[in-house]
């Protein structure tokens, strides 16, 4: 009863639209901020509710998506429970804090419903786009293209991508559209799903949650410990040189020789220093022996960029694509062609260093165990 | 009186003239202004104003020799950076002669070696020949090739802003930069937010950086195929974006270029010069090129690499992406030159004279004791060239030679 008022107010999505895309603004008028208290969660008209809410998290962290196999797509037995799962989920994951489980979650929830959305019409992509504050609009019936999507929406998702199709250079663009068919925007649209859901599970910030939830949080941690790894943070705990991408050592023997470097020369060299774990403090050493140099300034650009000066946030290098665009990009090799970041270059190599020490004959690496 | 006194007191006349309109940048309450003191030389940063009014009068006080202010709209322009709560962003490009190859060869750059005094004239080198220190003090000029080779870059720009990108032109606003070079500022909502990714994506439509105009499997099957000289197959273009740009380079170039020319730009198949009406009538206008005969994929691909460094423009990339930029003030002196910052419209970039439109003293004349100067222009005559003369010059001709180090005050 309630439903169908509501639904007559604004009538842009279907309930099972909204079971399949809970994410969706509107998918807030089957739960208000009431029935969001933390302790209806807990309570037992809410056990199904929460049971499937974990599943959506144990799916995403096991089997990358939100829904089991055996359900058929499309048929969802009970909206009002599935719908109503996505908000608890999301508790769940945030309760967890960890940002591995975060985007594991996200990035499962936005696939499970691009693969919906490739079996939909054209026009609930058109509201789904809509609801993103997309400028898009439907070709006509007879055009090569299926949609027209202005740029800056183009970009704010597709500038995530390192394909080169989705270069804004390599697309159909004119008088500020592109011309995009089904398959784009629903990739397109992915995005946008993973930014947002990303952004909400972020924004709770929760100093308790109750016991139930907390519990539950530890279970998807041990089970994301078994899954996910540890990320790719881990550096070695030395400066392995030879590990460095052309583009840093070219940087670094400009350094070096004293010349001077370009202010993206001098930020990438910095920041990639800095995160495979060198400090502040050597780094600026290391400025120093190079060259008539603002100790100064450079004391202080580098604490800056390690994140002990000002907002505190650390910075990270520059991904290559970046690079590229300033011309810092040089020599690549071709163990470039299958990173997208210096850092992952470094990582990568790094473990193939020690691969190898730890292939060397047998005695040795016995001897290194005992 | 000292050159710089002299020059000081002419940019001190400019701002206290009641005639020098400023004109305010939009939403100037949420910009961030900054200036470098003329005399001190320091840079006066974090400063919001609440009308142009006020802001003019801090330029009469203080008479700097620079005045910018942010592309960046914050919530408090005048907190730190971190605290300033940005809101968004204007998208701006500049196109400057130092940044870029010029037809002139820059014979008029002088370079010295901070260390060793070295110095030559031209496109200062990587390194010094003989200490091979790169620390050099360069003596730039702003040439009319220079002007040149960058309004032609800026021309290309605005063709991409305006067709591809569909941006109105009263969205564009385009500034000759008061020394050798253009910024085009786009004030759009939408681009507003863009963040600095999204940007980068725009310079590298802009500078033609990742073109690559097959797709994928195309790609793969060339790479794969060692066969050369035979027709492409799968080569096309299509109607839109940089396919249609290629399309029109293509035909620039072909039908224009000589024999020799193609080849002095690597295109040594012959029959791209030969079957050039062909190429024109069926590839280009009728999209059939698989039609053309002895024109293999590779120098289609050749063709297309050419034509995309013609076609692209040479803007300043680290500009564009940077979202907390400062930009020199439309309407005030540029320190190097004595030149305003000055704004025209679009269509209007092939009519306007920056020696004479963008003059602001027209006033009086001076005499100074010329060391080197190039032969010039300004306020519509020409000037010079000289070498170690006292000459009588009007105000303008004589503040750019001394800003650019090449005269002094004389007796
Ligand atoms: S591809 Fe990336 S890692 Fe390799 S040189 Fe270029 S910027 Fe460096
Ligand atoms: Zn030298
Ligand atoms: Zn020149």
């Amino acid at each position: 009863m309630m439903d169908r008022n509501l639904s007559t107010v604004s009538a842009s999505f279907t309930k099972s639209d909204l079971a399949k895309y809970p994410f969706l603004k509107e998918s807030a008028r089957y739960f208000s901020p009431i029935d969001l208290q933390i302790e209806d969660l807990i309570s037992p008209d809410m056990h199904q509710i929460l049971d499937r809410a974990m599943e959506r998290v144990t799916l995403a962290i096991t089997n990358f998506t939100v829904r089991p196999s055996n359900t058929e797509k499309h048929v969802i037995k009970d909206l009002q429970k599935e719908i109503f799962s996505f908000p608890v989920a999301i508790m769940l994951v945030a309760a967890t804090n960890n940002s591995l489980i975060k985007k594991r979650y996200a990035l499962a929830e936005a696939k499970q419903a691009t693969s919906e959305m490739s079996l939909e019409p054209k026009d609930l992509l058109l509201k789904i786009a809509f609801d993103f504050g997309w400028k898009i609009t439907l070709s006509p019936p007879d055009s090569k293209y299926e949609f027209t999507l202005y740029f800056t929406s183009f970009l704010q998702n597709a500038s995530h991508f390192h394909a080169a199709k989705w270069k804004l250079i390599n697309r159909k663009l004119s008088e500020g559209n592109v011309y995009l068919n089904k398959h784009d925007v629903e990739r397109l649209l992915q995005e946008e799903i993973k930014q947002r859901i990303e952004k909400r599970l972020n924004n709770i910030t929760l100093d308790q949650y109750p016991p139930e939830i907390s519990e539950k949080a530890e279970e998807l941690k041990k089970l994301a410990a078994e899954n996910l790894g540890q990320g790719e943070t881990d550096f070695p705990k030395i400066i392995i040189q030879e590990a460095f991408p052309p583009c840093i050592n070219t940087l670094y023997a400009a350094a070096s020789k004293n010349h001077h470097l370009p202010h993206m020369g001098r930020f990438a060299l910095t920041t990639f220093l800095v995160n495979i774990g060198m400090s502040a403090e050597s780094v600026t050493e290391l400025f120093k022996s190079f060259s008539d140099y603002n100790e100064r300034l450079t004391r202080y650009q580098v604490e800056h960029i390690a994140g002990e000066r000002g907002s505190g946030t650390k910075y990270t290098c520059p991904q290559c694509s970046i690079l590229q665009t300033h011309n810092v990009c040089k020599n690549r090799d071709d163990f470039c062609k299958r990173i997208y970041h210096p850092l992952k270059y470094y990582k990568n190599k790094t473990d193939i260093l020690s691969q190898n020490q730890s292939e060397t004959p047998k005695e040795n690496s016995d001897n290194k165990n005992s | 009186m000292s050159s710089r006194d002299f020059v000081y007191s002419k940019f001190s006349e400019f701002y206290n003239n009641p005639s020098t309109v400023i004109p305010a940048p939009s939403s100037l309450e949420q910009r961030e202004f900054a200036y470098l003191m003329f005399k001190e030389r320091f840079m006066v940063r974090h400063k919001r104003f609440e009308n142009i009014q006020a802001f003019q009068n801090v330029l009469t006080r203080n008479v700097p020799s620079d005045v910018y202010h942010s592309c960046t709209y914050y919530e408090k322009p005048d907190l730190e950076m971190d605290k300033k709560g940005w809101i968004g962003s204007d998208l701006v490009f500049d196109i400057d002669a130092d940044h870029i190859p010029t037809s002139c060869g820059k014979i008029h750059d002088e370079w010295i070696c901070q260390k060793c005094k070295f110095s030559g004239k031209g496109i200062t080198p990587e390194e010094c020949p003989v200490c091979s220190s790169d620390k050099f003090s360069v003596k730039t000029w702003p040439c009319d090739l220079c002007i040149e080779s960058t309004r032609v870059e800026t021309a290309k720009l605005i063709d991409m802003l305006t067709k591809d990108f569909g941006f109105a032109t009263n969205e564009l606003h385009v500034f000759f930069s008061g020394h050798r070079g253009y910024h085009v500022h786009v004030e759009n909502e939408a681009v507003r937010s863009l963040d600095a990714l999204s940007r980068k994506e725009i310079v590298d439509y802009i500078t033609g950086l990742g073109l690559s105009v097959l797709d994928r499997d195309t790609k793969e099957k060339f790479a794969k195929s060692k066969k050369r000289g035979v027709t492409a197959k799968n080569f096309k273009l299509g109607d839109y974006g940089w396919d249609r740009r290629l399309k029109i380079g293509m035909a620039k170039l072909l039908s224009s270029a000589t024999s020799d020319e193609l080849k002095s730009l690597g295109l040594k198949n012959n029959n791209l010069f030969k079957n050039k009406d062909v190429i024109l009538k069926r590839a280009i206008e009728e999209n059939r090129w698989d039609t053309v005969s002895g024109v293999s994929m590779a120098t289609w691909l050749k063709l297309v690499e050419q034509v995309k460094i013609l076609e692209s423009a040479n803007i300043d990339t680290v500009v564009t992406t940077d979202v907390h930029r400062l930009i020199r003030m439309n309407g005030t002196l540029h320190g190097k030159t004595g030149l305003l910052k000055t704004e025209f419209a679009a269509h209007q970039l092939d009519a306007f004279d920056p020696f004479t439109q963008a003059v602001a003293f027209k006033k009086g004349t001076a005499k100074v004791l010329v060391s080197d100067a190039p032969k010039f222009r300004m306020g519509g005559a020409t000037w010079g060239p000289y070498k170690n003369v006292k000459v009588v010059l009007p105000t303008a001709a004589a503040i750019m030679l001394i800003l650019k180090d090449r005269a002094e005050v004389s007796t």
